[in-house]
């Protein structure tokens, strides 16, 4: 995983092509480096946990393994959607742990330069937390927003995750 | 510098034997210092010594031979009878061989790092058949120091040795440490000479001699800890050792399940070719019979594949309650009952650290000095019983010390003084909740804290190990004459009885264990006192707790006139768990949260249910405290 991170990061100076998968989140377009996904399955029963950050919408049996579900939609503090076909739960691995992430809908695999990343602007008006953005990439038609969802688990917030409540 | 070893299957096979011996040898080296006498322990000794530096120096690992050639020779001296057996020499030998599962360890680890080894073999030399010159000077020495039984006489004698001894090894090697090294073990000589007559003088010599170390040499004194940490951290689990019969009995196992499953296809295809429709329900119902009893066989047959006796954490303690002894001045005799006692190997893997701490707590806190103990009228010799039983569904390990017991006034006045409760809480306790103070973070009652225990960050520690393990803890104190404490801990942790409850919509699994009784209860019969819901039972009054609010499950039918309470109990206390209703009893196998939501209070785990579905255990210790 680490690994794959910073080839990323060494990519972007180096302007070779790296894939990304797109998905959406209200309208909006995201990107996450494909060497993080593990796979992307349909909604399916979450068990709710209590007391837990509001963002954690549950856990999942993936094949045996009890994974915990984040709602993208609400770490975001983006509008709550009900979910439908085409809603999907994204299995990603997060510093050393599987995590589920449910975003709208899942578009395709892009190649994009490396060059074409471009650092995230310096004032993000929408919810997204700016340590989550590790760039802006800008096509001739589209924007795409590539996330680093490790950095979304910052120790401190992991910290804060296991003993809310 | 990496390890290259061209045959990595050898190299494997080295380190699962070397391990084995290893671990065995600590025990009987301290066996052995019980009683010297036995030829057989010796030889058995010399022998896993021996095999480990053949197979190293085979392999070419030089440090390693090194090492243990060096301490083979030593044995080899004890063998023949040329040196007598004294705690300095097995200080050494087990310097040595805690040097030697260093080495080991870093093999293992894939890393050969340049380790220290002349302080150990300097320690060693003293005692070596090939140098003549100690070997002339020492032999007299030890010989006087026999015959010279009284405690006066051998001083003088062993001080001559220590000086004839550092002007050899100084001609010898011009290395500082090594004549540091040197320095140190006839310096401590005296105190050891005395043990096989223990004598009230004893523990004085050996704390003397036990200070100028701690102060002077700290380097040498250092790393033996450092390499009984890398010791421990050698005899991991990655590997088992099967029985070939248990694994003969899982193959038949397999060979059943194989049958029913082709059954079950036979079955389903007769059943979709239209073939005797009327049939298959009852033929479904004798393959799911079956497939029942298989499963359940084949389940036990794999617990009892990860059981493993519980002697693998026991051995390491007669080692550690050896030093400890020395260190605190006391002296103890641990007696291990029942550690064939099997578990599985989740639970021995944790309940190393745990008992540790309790054995040193016995030792540090529970025993007293021998002056201490002649003057309460015991004998000068303090007991620690460390057992094993298996209870029912539960292993039972007890540690039980003849000490001072647990000053119930001191434990209250020591939990006011650090402001972990205040008096009038104290005035509500009863002498069970006092001692139960013991757990709360931040306590000690140790007025100084040493270096063993007394930090206060103990017992809360064990307490919350145990409790991940499912278990409970328990003190019983007799003041003036000891106390216990037991550890009740279920056989595994991977699949546990549990009652499966619905808490408006959704399905939680409480531990069986831990669940007294269910009873319906109609809602006239709560009552409030002092803002919290209670139930009177027979003639007990029940806290109650409403597990929708505390999961914060959204009501869906508000007003209903009964309820079901599930009575859980931990140790001594109770409490009731309200929910909608009850589902049944299952045997759920436990799945891990993960780490991210592992410390969820009042959510011990989660489990899959037939469906499909996740549903959550509910830690029932966390709820009640």
């Amino acid at each position: 995983m680490q690994n794959a991170l910073t080839k990323v990061k060494s990519e972007e100076y180096g302007g070779e092509l790296i894939q990304l998968v797109s998905f959406n989140l209200e309208n909006e377009e995201y990107g996450i480096n494909v060497l993080m996904v593990r796979e992307i399955i349909r909604m399916l029963n979450i068990t709710r946990v209590p007391n837990t950050p509001h963002y954690v919408e549950g856990v999942i049996n993936l094949r045996g393994k009890v994974i915990p579900i984040i709602s993208l939609r609400r770490k975001f503090d983006l509008m709550e959607a009900e979910y439908d076909k085409r809603t999907r739960i994204m299995v990603m691995e997060v510093v050393g742990e599987l995590m589920g992430f449910i975003v709208d809908e899942v578009s395709e695999v892009i190649r994009i330069s490396g060059k074409e990343i471009q650092p995230p602007p310096p004032v993000v008006s929408s919810g997204i937390e700016q340590e989550c953005m590790a760039g802006v990439i800008n096509q001739a038609d589209r924007l795409l927003v590539l996330l680093d969802l490790e950095r979304m688990f910052t120790a401190d917030e992991r910290r804060i995750f296991s003993s809310v409540g | 510098m990496s390890i290259d070893c061209e045959d990595q299957e050898l190299l494997e096979g080295f380190l699962a034997e070397t391990t084995e011996l290893l671990e065995k040898l600590d025990d009987d080296l301290i066996s052995l210092e019980k009683n010297p006498e036995d030829a057989d322990l010796m030889n058995r000794i010399f022998r896993s010594i021996h095999t480990v530096k053949g197979a190293s120096s085979f392999l070419g690992f030089d440090s390693l031979v090194k090492v243990t050639h060096k301490t083979e020779d030593v044995l080899n001296r004890l063998r023949k009878g040329e040196l007598i057996l004294n705690s300095e020499i097995m200080d050494v030998v087990l310097e040595a061989v805690d040097l030697v599962k260093t080495l080991v360890g870093d093999i293992k680890a894939g890393e050969i790092v340049e380790r220290e080894l002349d302080d150990t073999i300097a320690k060693l030399i003293p005692f070596l058949s090939e140098n003549a010159t100690e070997a002339t000077v020492l032999a007299p020495v030890f010989a006087s120091m026999e015959a010279s039984a009284p405690a006066e006489g051998d001083a003088p004698s062993a001080g001559q040795g220590a000086e004839a001894d550092r002007a050899a090894d100084a001609g010898e090697t011009a290395d500082a440490g090594e004549i540091a090294g040197a320095e140190e073990s006839p310096a401590a000589q005296p105190a050891p000479a005395a043990p096989p007559k223990p004598e009230p003088a004893t523990s004085l010599p050996q704390r003397t001699a036990a200070a100028p170390r701690a102060g002077g040499a700290s380097p040498p004194v250092k790393e033996p800890q450092k390499a009984a940490a890398r010791g421990e951290d050698l005899a991991d689990n990655s590997t088992v050792r099967v029985d070939v019969k248990r694994l003969d009995d899982l193959m038949n196992q397999v060979g059943e399940l194989v049958l029913e499953r082709n059954r079950m296809i036979q079955l389903h295809s007769d059943y979709q070719s239209g073939l005797d429709p009327n049939g298959f329900g009852d033929d479904f119902g004798k393959l799911s019979k079956r497939l029942n009893f298989v499963t359940s066989e084949l389940q036990m047959q794999v617990l009892k594949m990860r059981m493993l006796p519980v002697e693998k954490v026991f051995k390491k303690f007669p080692r550690i309650v050896r030093n400890l002894a020395r260190d605190l001045g006391k002296e103890v005799d641990l007696q291990i009952i029942g550690e064939e006692t099997e578990l599985d190997r989740s639970v021995v893997d944790e309940i190393g650290d745990p008992l540790i701490h309790l054995i040193r707590n016995a030792l540090d806190h529970g025993l007293e000095t021998p002056d201490e103990r002649l003057g309460a009228g015991k004998s000068r010799t303090g007991t620690v019983v460390l057992s094993a039983a298996h209870e029912g569904n539960q292993i039972v390990i007890s540690i039980k010390d003849d000490g001072r017991g647990i000053d119930p006034e001191r434990v209250s006045r020591k939990a006011i003084e650090k402001g972990l409760i205040t008096e009038e809480q104290l005035t509500n306790m009863g002498a069970g909740e006092i001692l139960d103070l013991l757990f709360l973070p931040g306590f000690s009652t140790k007025d100084q804290a040493t270096d063993l225990s007394g930090r206060g960050v103990g017992m809360d520690v064990v307490r919350t190990n145990i409790r991940k393990l499912n278990g409970i803890i328990e003190i019983k104190n007799d003041l003036g004459r000891g106390s216990e404490f037991i550890l009740r801990l279920p056989l595994t942790l991977a699949i546990i009885q549990s009652l499966l409850v619905e808490v408006e919509r959704e399905v939680y699994s409480i531990p069986l264990s831990s669940v007294i009784e269910t009873m319906r209860v109609s809602k006239r019969e709560f009552h409030m006192v002092g803002g919290q819901e209670v139930l009177k039972l027979r003639d007990s009054v029940l806290p109650l707790l409403r597990l929708q609010r505390t999961f914060g499950c959204a009501e869906r039918s508000a007003d209903r006139d009964t309820y079901y309470v599930v009575i859980v109990g931990v140790g001594e206390k109770r409490i009731g768990l309200v929910v909608t209703r009850l589902l049944g009893q299952q045997e759920v196998a436990i799945k891990s949260l993960g780490k991210f939501l592992a410390n969820l209070p009042g959510i011990g785990g989660s489990t899959i249910m037939g469906d499909g579905r996740v549903a959550l255990i509910v830690d029932p210790m966390g709820l009640v405290s």
